[in-house]
């Protein structure tokens, strides 16, 4: 099947906005606490879009798109994703114990 | 376009793109872990600065925006515009696993998919990306450390990033 490429960018987009749409519905901060850069705060814009991005890009690049171009996929993983971030984040990638507090 | 001129061109927009984008992020501010705080207690014996010696050390334990630079050109010359958000993603999982917040890394890599894709359509092939990232990061990490670590430091100064340890 092929897909243009102008679907393929909607459903990218589709899918980032939806991604913050379910962090924030599943009560997860929009982002996190000052200073960012130092933050292991997970939040609705980060990493939520790019869990959700990096594998939807996997996805289609094995060029599965399922039905409607797409976009049906993309809202499913999102959903997936933010579950993932809020429910099994932290046990996959913990925050780790900062040598500078032993 | 040349292929010579295209990677000169290439490793300029590829430096500035990490170091940058790793300065704005904060590495020559504090080492994430200990082999960072030794590298640059390291370079500063020798020489170097203690700024640019912790982004030395950053860079070197875990995938910041110097891998995500070179990763998503890697990736986007393999399976276009895609690979840079698995990309994204994978430098993401590795700055997890290497105790790292992991913005630097993930920013690093869609920024530089991005700017790909753009020089691409200026005649830039991501070939090029490729070997100009390679040098890029030769020339953070290969040459001389003291020098490239003043310099980083520099770079830290101006963008007010500079470490308040000693």
């Amino acid at each position: 099947m092929v897909i243009s490429e102008s679907h393929i960018l909607l459903n990218y987009l589709i899918a980032i906005i939806l991604s913050i749409v379910v962090a924030v519905v599943l009560k997860l901060p929009l982002v996190p606490e000052k200073p960012i850069r130092f933050s292991w705060t997970k939040s609705a814009l980060f990493p939520t879009p790019i869990i959700t991005i990096g594998i939807l890009g996997f996805v289609y690049s094995l060029g599965f798109f399922w039905i409607y171009d797409g976009i049906i996929l993309a809202v499913i993983i999102c959903i997936i994703s933010g579950l993932f971030v809020k429910y099994l984040f932290d046990y996959l990638f913990p925050k780790p114990l900062m040598w500078s507090d032993e | 376009m040349n292929e010579i001129i295209g990677v000169i061109l290439a490793s300029i927009i590829s430096w500035l793109n990490f170091v940058i984008i790793d300065t704005y992020f904060g590495l020559p501010e504090a080492p994430g872990v200990k082999g960072a705080d030794i590298v640059g207690r390291s370079i500063k014996k020798r020489g170097g600065d203690l700024s640019g010696g912790f982004f030395q050390g950053n860079i070197l334990c875990s995938p910041d925006a110097s891998a995500g630079t070179l990763l998503a050109s890697v990736a986007v010359m393999v399976l276009g515009v895609q690979g840079g958000l698995m990309a994204a993603l994978i430098v993401f999982i590795g700055n997890r696993l290497c105790a790292d917040p992991g913005y630097a890394g993930t920013i690093g890599a869609l920024s530089m998919t991005i700017i790909v894709f753009i020089c691409s359509l200026l005649g830039f092939s991501p070939l090029m990306f490729v070997v100009g990232t390679v040098i890029a990061i030769t020339t953070i990490q290969g040459l001389d450390h003291r020098s490239s670590s003043i310099l980083l430091g520099i770079i830290a100064k101006k963008l007010n990033r500079k470490t308040k340890l000693e």
